[in-house]
């Protein structure tokens, strides 16, 4: 780990409750830029809310969260998603009635000027833009091979297979040029092949796009696959940190999925 | 300090609240269970209020009627309440149902729809004119309550009374019988409480019956106290029934009660002190103004409401 | 079938059916093509905007050139307007999904406005270069404002907001004493471009047709760039668009403006055509009548949004004329049978046919047996209601001298059309939906007859209403409306 450098993200003693229920508690999690690091836990260990906090939807009751050193607090989401933190979600919230290719280039809005009047004029300066926004759609569609290329830019987004609709939500994420990249279980719901490709791709994204990945999953085969690291939650708590094998055979987290001390590694 | 004018803007203000109250009840409770907004609410009214003077008519009219007074006025308030009752279950059957998978603003553009056609159905069928309860035939205007400063019409009491009366029995209904909890269920989460066994569909028919059954009665208190109805006095009173409901907490029905007091009053105070407190320069119409700044400060500051709770969004 | 998907780009890989290659939408194009109407989708798709304008404002241009009457000139006009109102509705009600209630008094504001600026009332007479943008921008700006009192809130609440805003403009322009009450301001001097004034009918059509051009282009470009797309992303899923870089509450506050200022300019362009401005010109139900044009036309669609204008002004029009009156209804019933009833073909016609045996055997009988219910007469005048009059039931004495009903026979007959219609939507049977629909349509012409050509216009509110209910439940995405899939 680079301690020389400032951490990518630094989530410092976050703590959210809805009404009694506490979602996240004292949560303290550190990302270094370059790194893929998977959150794991059962359901309503509080992952999407880690999510929905550091993306701004919802403030944290206590505590801090940076992105290069400075506060995401008080900033509204789309300013967050701006200074470069995008995500997908664990229920596809895709622009269904728009054209694959202008989910895609929606994302680039925050990263673009070109406002009303230089629109209606379409001055040089926005056309330079508008092609530009083209291209990137074009290649981050181009990032998953042929699947959503050519004809498909222009169909309209409902006409994707289901895979196809995860690929695009992620293809629209990385439109929006993130430092940070929040995946919310991207292989849920696809067969053993898609999943196998997810897995590829992850590594791809940090790879070739130099993205830094959080990523929430419950296939422990696309955990080990991907991860450098390995945070376990349960009930709004970090209880294990580190790398897979390591947490996997955790005895806590082994209890917070199965209930008991059990001794197999699923 | 003109202690006669402020008790009976309060009277006026008490009055006026309750009618706001019983439009905001049943404004309240659709929204509740169907996140929907009944923009057609209003029109409920008007038409409870011309049923009201029909039945008055069929039985005499005011000046003889052909049964006592207080049966009369009791007629024609079931009479509007049943007949606006299954009117507001027919809008629910065609215009929001077909609606119930569609984006939250096409049940909003069909209410217009409906608004329109109501409106206008009944300027049709009984013309543009003022329609009058007679009411000071019915009931003598001196026939009422005379303490000290307080000089109220017993209609006023009755409105007030018959008001309360429902909302109690509204109120009662909601926390201590079985559909009542059924309602509540659907408010919560429609998909969990049909899989609990509760027929949802009938939850809300039997909802919009009611609370279009209070609209209407609040149609007929409206005419006997104000004397006059026509074609198009549900946009106003559904109006400052829905800001009732929306200040005192949508969804929530002491809300809606306190909420319609609450817009009552402060209108009628506004009638009655704005001249003064501007120095003469907006009329008392300009009453409908302070109610909209207290409707967007209520927004801007506490959108849930007196009552409400804030809604959270589960992403 | 093919297995090729069109429009190949260079260096792709043949396509061969294989996982991840979806044949059927690959052809959905080839599919499209095959129909006539598609063809037409398709040609027009492919046009380049400038043509598409062209062929948008080509019989708006050469109107004026078939019409000889001032009436129909007029007519014109206010289409024209109308059609400015649609389209800045369209924008925020259309394109990003907010229910604006409040938009026809944004309309007012630009009326009075102008007013303000160019009447003898004001004491001034700005030239119509300066006065129409500076209008437009003053109205922006309060649609601005408008929309920032609703912060955040759910699209629910800006209903109510925007609503109370209308009434409340309609209290303060009919009781301010600036804005000289009920009885408007009038003697509003003509438009004055660059010393000009304009001063003929035909001249306001034309400036009418100017800004019509100008709003038309204006939208088209504003919804091809990154604010467009934006706005369309909100109206899918405000959430996600925040979340990927869209400012929402800014882009909705500029929805708000977008509109708010071409009602304005609609406003400023009304005013001196008229030569007078009344507030109750200005109230709900001109609102409910553009909501009814907007989703007529199709929400969403700057061409459908024109075309649903068009149709329903020329509709109220014809409406109100008992000479034109019935031939709307009789053609637009007739029609909307043949179209809505194509499964199988010649189900709408028969239908049709159908109706008109029965009503003739009705009448008949009714003849013989029952004079009284066939010696009335019908208020309407038109070559259509001549033909009709040995069709249809006239009971004699069903309508007083203004048009109202008299008695209960009239309002059973009208209540009975409704409730007929709506039990008609309960019947799942296509056979007995079909049964039932002859005496429906039959009772219904009766009913136009005998009471609403009494009161045409009344009659064509109803109409207007009935058909905006019908829509939303049948056919929300209106003629030219894309078909929209929608999460729950």
């Amino acid at each position: 780990m680079s301690a020389e450098r400032t951490p990518l993200l630094q989530v410092e003693g976050v703590s959210l409750s809805f009404g009694g229920l506490a979602c996240l508690s004292a949560l303290d999690l550190v990302v270094d830029e370059g790194e893929i690091v998977s959150v794991i836990g059962p359901n309503g260990a509080g992952k999407t809310s880690l999510f929905n906090v550091i993306t701004g939807v919802y403030p944290p009751d206590k505590g801090r969260i940076l992105l290069e050193g400075s506060s995401l607090l008080g900033l509204d989401p789309h300013q967050i998603a701006r200074r470069g933190v995008a995500r997908t979600f664990q229920t596809l919230r895709l622009f269904l009635n728009m054209t694959v290719k202008e989910n895609v280039m929606a994302a680039a809005y925050g990263h673009t000027k070109a406002g009303v009047v230089r629109s209606v004029l379409r001055t040089p300066g926005m056309r330079r833009e508008e092609r530009e926004i083209e291209r990137l759609a074009e290649e981050r569609l181009g990032f998953f091979g042929d699947r959503l290329v050519g004809y498909r830019w222009r169909q309209p987004a409902y006409s994707l297979s289901y895979a196809n609709r995860r690929r695009l939500e992620i293809a629209r994420a990385t439109a929006a040029r993130p430092k940070l990249l929040l995946l919310d279980e991207p292989a849920a719901g696809m067969n053993p092949v898609e999943t196998h490709e997810i897995t590829e791709l992850i590594g791809r994204l940090r790879d070739e796009g130099g993205y830094t990945i959080l990523v929430i999953e419950h296939d422990m085969h696309v955990v080990e696959g991907i991860s450098d690291r390995v945070v376990a939650l349960d009930h709004g708590v970090k209880i294990a940190e580190g790398s897979f094998d390591a947490v996997a055979t955790d005895p806590r987290v082994v209890e917070a999925y199965l209930g008991t001390s059990g001794s197999e590694r699923t | 300090m003109d202690w006669d004018k402020l008790v009976q803007l309060l009277v006026n203000g008490v009055t006026l609240g309750s009618v706001y109250a019983l439009v905001a009840l049943g404004f309240s409770m659709v929204y509740g269970i169907l996140k929907l907004l009944n923009l057609a609410h209003g029109d409920v009214l008007m038409v409870g209020a011309f049923i009201g003077w029909g039945v008055l008519g069929w039985l005499g009219g005011a000046q003889d009627p052909s049964v006592a007074v207080w049966i009369l006025i009791v007629l024609m308030v079931l009479g509007a309440m049943v007949g606006c009752g299954f009117l507001g279950v027919a809008i629910e059957r065609f215009a929001y149902r077909p609606l119930r998978r569609a984006p939250r603003i096409a049940p909003l553009i069909s209410a217009l729809g409906v608004s329109l056609f109501i409106q206008n159905s009944v300027l049709l069928l009984f013309g543009a004119n003022f329609r009058s309860y007679e009411s000071f035939d019915l009931v003598d205007v001196e026939v009422g309550v005379h303490w000290g400063p307080l000089n109220v019409w017993i209609l006023r009491i009755v409105v007030f009374v018959s008001a309360a009366a429902m909302m109690i029995a509204l109120w009662l209904l909601v926390s201590r019988t079985k559909l009542g909890k059924a309602m509540r269920a659907t408010a919560f989460d429609r998909e969990a409480a049909a899989m609990m066994g509760i027929d949802v569909d009938r939850v809300i028919v039997k909802t919009f019956f009611i609370g279009s059954a209070l609209a209407g009665a609040a149609g007929v208190l409206v005419g006997l106290v104000f004397g006059s109805i026509n074609h198009f006095m549900g946009f106003n009173y559904g109006l400052k029934g829905f800001t009732a409901a929306v200040v005192g907490g949508i969804g929530s029905i002491p809300g809606a009660m306190f909420g319609g007091l609450f817009i009552g009053l402060a209108e009628a105070l506004s009638v009655g002190y704005i001249e003064d407190v501007t120095f003469g320069r907006l009329g008392s119409a300009f009453s409908d103004l302070v109610v909209f700044l207290i409707l967007v400060a209520f927004m801007l500051l506490r959108p849930q409401g007196i009552f409400g709770k804030p809604d959270v969004k589960k992403v | 079938m093919s297995t090729q998907p069109p429009e190949q780009k260079q260096g792709e890989p043949a396509e061969q059916p294989r996982i991840g290659i979806d044949e059927w939408v690959a052809s959905a194009a080839e599919r499209r093509s095959r129909t006539l109407a598609g063809r037409f989708e398709e040609a027009y798709e492919r046009a380049p905007p400038a043509l598409k304008l062209v062929a948008l404002a080509l019989p708006f241009a050469i109107f004026p050139l078939f019409v000889d009457s001032d009436y129909l000139l007029q007519v014109g006009v206010d289409t024209l307007i109308f059609v400015l109102l649609a389209l800045g509705l369209n924008v925020a009600a259309g394109w990003v999904g907010l229910l604006d209630l409040g938009f026809v008094a944004f309309f007012g504001l630009g009326a009075y406005l102008y007013a303000a600026v160019a009447s003898p009332y004001a004491g001034r007479h700005w030239e119509a270069e300066l006065a129409i943008p500076a209008i437009a921008v003053a109205v922006a700006a309060a649609g601005f404002l408008l929309g920032s009192t609703s912060r955040r809130l759910v699209g629910d609440y800006l209903a109510i907001v925007t609503l109370f805003f209308l009434q409340l403009w309609l209290v303060v322009m009919v009781n301010a004493s600036f804005t000289r009450g009920p009885n408007g301001i009038s003697d509003i001097y003509p438009l004055e471009f660059f010393g000009r004034e304009v001063v003929s009918l035909e001249g306001y059509y034309y400036v009418t047709f100017a800004a019509f051009v100008l709003v038309v282009a204006f939208l088209y470009l504003l919804n091809r760039s990154r604010t467009g797309r934006a706005w369309r992303a909100i109206r899918e899923d405000e959430l996600a668009a925040e979340l990927m870089t869209m400012p929402v509450n800014r882009l909705k506050l500029m929805a708000f403006a977008v509109g708010a200022g071409i009602a304005g300019v609609a406003g400023a362009l009304y005013a001196p055509a008229q030569g007078a401005v009344f507030p109750l010109n200005f109230d709900i139900v001109l609102l409910i009548t553009i909501y009814a044009m907007v989703v007529l036309g199709g929400a969403g669609s700057i061409f459908g949004v024109t075309v649903g204008a068009v149709l329903i002004n020329a509709s109220l029009e014809a409406l109100s004329e008992p000479d034109d009156a019935s031939w709307v209804f009789y053609v637009a019933g007739v029609g909307a049978i043949l179209v809505l009833l194509r499964r199988p073909r010649w189900a709408g016609a028969a239908i049709v046919g159908g109706t008109v045996v029965f009503g003739f055997v009705v009448h008949e009988l009714a003849e013989r047996w029952r004079p009284s219910l066939v010696e009335g007469s019908t208020f309407g005048t038109a070559r259509v209601d001549e033909l009709v009059d040995s069709w249809v039931l006239l009971p004699e004495g069903i309508i007083t001298q203004d048009g109202l009903p008299d008695g209960a026979t009239g309002k059973l007959a009208f209540l009975g059309l409704v409730a007929a219609v709506l039990a008609l939507t309960l019947i799942r049977s296509p056979l007995w939906r079909a049964v039932g629909l002859v005496p429906v349509l039959y009772l219904a012409a009766c009913v136009w007859e005998n009471l609403l050509l009494a009161q045409p216009a009344t009659a064509r509110f109803i109409l207007i209403g009935a058909m905006l209910v019908g829509l939303m439940a049948f056919r929300p995405q209106g003629l030219f409306g894309q078909q929209r899939v929608e999460v729950v």
